[in-house]
């Protein structure tokens, strides 16, 4: 039989008629995806035993709980602790990338002296000079933790200073600072007592604070109700998220939130819609309409909506004497659900103004953000654990990336409690990378070490006997043993918990409206968000979901 | 019956033979694993009474797997038996202290994270819902590991249509899926891709 053409056409037709009612052609399609996941090029994490450790988020000074997961001695992944006091289990999408992110591309792994790599010992050699030449000044951007304790050591032992770059939520709290001579840093917001929130364009819904605090409180008392029991007011130019969100949304002209305080806090005294007593504002309630853009009803409706369902706590975006002004008059300055003190231990801090004259060397910390450029002709050293790009330093030195150093996490900004955690070294550094505290240690061994710091702090809070261990379970100090098992319970993972503050430790006298213009630092939240660097699921999350908008497209 | 048909049936009777009978052949390769090991031995002479006795879900949430060296070592340091997988234990293994390279069955890409401890404590599901009586067999199965994707065969199932399979058969995602359905669970992408 003579095989022809058409019966190779005709078998060929049938073996592929055949072939689709096979596995053949789905399973190859299904195989050749797994395969091409795992091609040699494409970073796999090690295979080993699996295992969870509790930590803390330690890229910002909110200090969210984190269970960390481990592959064979390697952070794999990132989630949030349900139990976390103050995080409540959530992360922001940068926390949720953490682990991916010391081998971001712009990792920091040798020195650098301007543009040529350089060494430690060279780095190490030339910031002695400098010291012994002239004043240092050492910038921290997140103040509170021993490693801030040794770099503000340092800073006074040999005759220089420290100053601390603070955060927006911090600064906000400023002028209470000021006019009760607590510090900033012992200040917070007790938003879960409060009934009405007054947001002058902080971003509540949006990242403000620690990311899960207040959007927790949100969904639990607020969202989807037409009239829920904690009411959010927004007073924004922007359709913001937090504003689109929000129980009402008051859109004013960019940059006059001090007027509508003023002119919210005339008519509240005017019409004696408040018990408090405070100084009337020099602003005429048709001169902060005219300012704000809004009809004088409108201010006067939100001053009566404003005092509708109390108690009401009013927050600023950053440093704003009138809107803090306007919580003395609401009487919510020193009072449960208000701005409270949370600890009497805090000490005030200089915050870093980028002008700085008069100095020999300008020391930046790693938690100092990029878009501090100090003015200075001083040599600077900076510690970052990634390169921001812009505003090249003196020397870049490689500083420890996500989990590769030992720190203790403070007291997160707004919270009303105090909070104490230990974020141990869970990854060991592929390259030579040191914190500011350990260089500055290498260059004068009487400073003493974060573990010697953590240790000592450690039994200052058991021998307080006051607030509550979070662990696996929850144990009142006063019922711990001993200070070493204190600090067992913080090594993994455990948090130390103050007890509630007392409203009345924190006074606030007021003579006069304030008429201070709102602080330089005031900047759109929006631009002055984003990190030097995003982990690979950061920017996935930031794509595929809304959980930010581009800044462009956010405008009303 | 005209000649194109025969060929056209020769054609696909071919296709067909290659496609169900050959290709899992080439597919996948066998390949033993480095010890026998007996679970019905473990179970009825040691005492062994519950899985969890060596796949442990250890205190913070995450299943040990396979047991580690030490756990073995802690009966086996030295020879209790005259079999040759108990000597290839004690001297290749626990002596010099290396792991058993076991090939895992189960083992998924790195970007899967499946928690037993979420399965057997919070769902209350019993092992044997997924393992089937794996427990109580008295060798291992053979692993088959397949050429494309370096997984085992009992990710995708023993059955290659994948039709009419027991629930404890096949891991792909389709199956999770599949069994939240069924229990009315829901678990958003990073629940299981991290």
């Amino acid at each position: 039989m003579k095989v022809t053409r058409r019966d190779l056409l005709v078998w060929s037709a049938g073996a592929a008629a055949g072939l689709l009612v096979t596995p053949v052609p789905w399973k190859l399609l299904d195989d050749t995806s797994i395969w091409s996941q795992n091609w040699p090029w494409i970073p796999q994490p090690a295979r080993g035993p699996v295992e969870v450790k509790l930590s803390a988020c330690t890229l910002c000074p909110n200090g969210c709980g984190m269970k960390v997961k481990m592959a064979a001695g390697w952070p794999v992944g990132v989630a949030g602790v349900r139990s976390h006091p103050v995080s409540k289990g959530a992360l922001c999408p940068l926390g949720f990338g953490a682990h991916q992110l010391n081998w971001h591309p712009q990792r920091l792994r040798v020195a650098r002296h301007g543009a040529s790599p350089s060494t430690w010992n060279e780095a190490r050699t030339a910031f002695v000079k400098a010291c012994s030449e002239g004043p240092v000044v050492v910038i921290d951007g997140y103040p509170g933790r021993a490693a801030s304790s040794l770099l503000q050591t340092f800073a006074q032992k040999h005759g220089g200073s420290y100053r601390a770059v603070l955060g927006s939520e911090t600064r906000a709290l400023a002028s209470y600072e000021t006019w009760s001579g607590v510090s900033a840093s012992a200040l917070g917001y007790d938003l879960e007592n409060a009934q009405t929130i007054v947001s002058f364009g902080a971003p509540l819904l949006d990242g403000w604070g620690t990311p899960g605090r207040f959007t927790r409180l949100w969904a639990e008392c607020a969202a989807g109700k037409t009239d829920p029991q904690l009411r959010l007011i927004q007073v924004e130019s922007p359709l913001s998220r937090t504003a689109a969100r929000a129980w009402q949304w008051v859109p004013v002209r960019a940059g006059t939130e001090a007027a509508v305080a003023a002119g919210v806090a005339r008519v509240l005294l005017e019409e004696r819609l408040v018990s408090a007593r405070g100084p009337m504002p020099p602003l005429t309630l048709s001169e902060a309409a005219a300012q704000a853009g809004l009809p004088t009803d409108a201010i006067r409706e939100l001053a009566r909506t404003v005092v509708a369902r109390t108690p009401t706590v009013a927050i600023a975006n950053d440093d704003n004497p009138a809107i803090a002004a306007l919580n003395v008059v609401l009487g919510s300055v020193g009072a449960r659900a208000g701005i409270v003190r949370r600890s009497k231990r805090a000490e005030p801090y200089v915050s870093a103004d980028a002008a700085i004259p008069n100095a020999r060397t300008v020391l930046i910390d790693a938690s100092v953000p990029w878009g501090f450029t100090p003015q200075t002709d001083a040599e600077v050293f900076r510690f970052a654990a990634w390169d921001g790009g812009s505003n090249r330093p003196d020397w870049l030195l490689p500083a420890p990336g996500f989990l590769e150093e030992l720190t203790d996490v403070p007291t997160a900004p707004t919270s009303a409690v105090e909070t104490y955690a230990v974020a141990p070294s869970l990854v060991k550094a592929q390259h030579e990378v040191q914190s500011a505290a350990q260089f500055l240690g290498s260059t004068d061994p009487t400073l003493s070490t974060a573990e010697k710091i953590i240790h000592s702090r450690c039994e200052d809070l058991f021998h307080g006997r006051a607030g509550t261990l979070l662990g696996q379970e929850e144990t009142p100090l006063a019922k711990l043993a001993s200070a070493q098992k204190l600090e067992e319970q913080l090594w993994k993972g455990a948090v130390w918990v103050g007890e509630e503050p007392h409203p009345a430790s924190l006074r606030c006298e007021l003579k006069e409206w304030p008429t201070a213009v709102p602080s330089a630092h005031a900047e759109s939240w929006s631009t002055a968000w984003p990190a030097p660097v995003l982990p690979p699921l950061a920017t996935k999350l930031y794509r595929e979901s809304t959980l930010r908008e581009a800044p462009e497209k956010r405008t009303a | 019956m005209s000649r194109n048909t025969l060929v056209f049936g020769f054609g696909l009777a071919v296709a067909l033979v290659a496609g169900w009978v050959a290709f899992p052949r080439l597919l996948y390769v066998q390949k033993q694993q480095p010890l026998e090991f007996r679970h019905k031995t473990h179970a009825e002479k040691s005492g062994v009474a519950n899985c969890n006795e060596c796949h442990a879900v250890r205190e913070d949430g995450s299943f040990a797997g396979i047991p580690a060296m030490e756990k073995c070592a802690g009966c086996h340091s030295e020879r209790i038996g005259e079999s040759k997988a108990e000597a290839t234990l004690v001297n290749n293994f626990i002596k010099p202290g290396h792991e058993t390279p076991w090939l895992v069955y189960a083992r998924q890409p790195a970007n899967v994270w499946f928690s037993h401890a979420i399965h057997v404590k919070r769902a209350g599901m019993a092992c044997t819902e997924c393992h089937s009586t794996y427990g109580e067999s008295d060798q291992l199965h053979t692993y088959q590991v397949n050429r494309i994707s370096g997984y085992s065969r009992d990710i995708w199932g023993h059955s290659m249509s994948r039709l009419r399979r027991a629930p404890h058969e096949g891991m792909k995602m389709s199956d999770c899926e599949d069994c939240h359905r069924r229990h009315n669970v829901e678990v958003g992408c990073l629940g299981c891709h991290e």
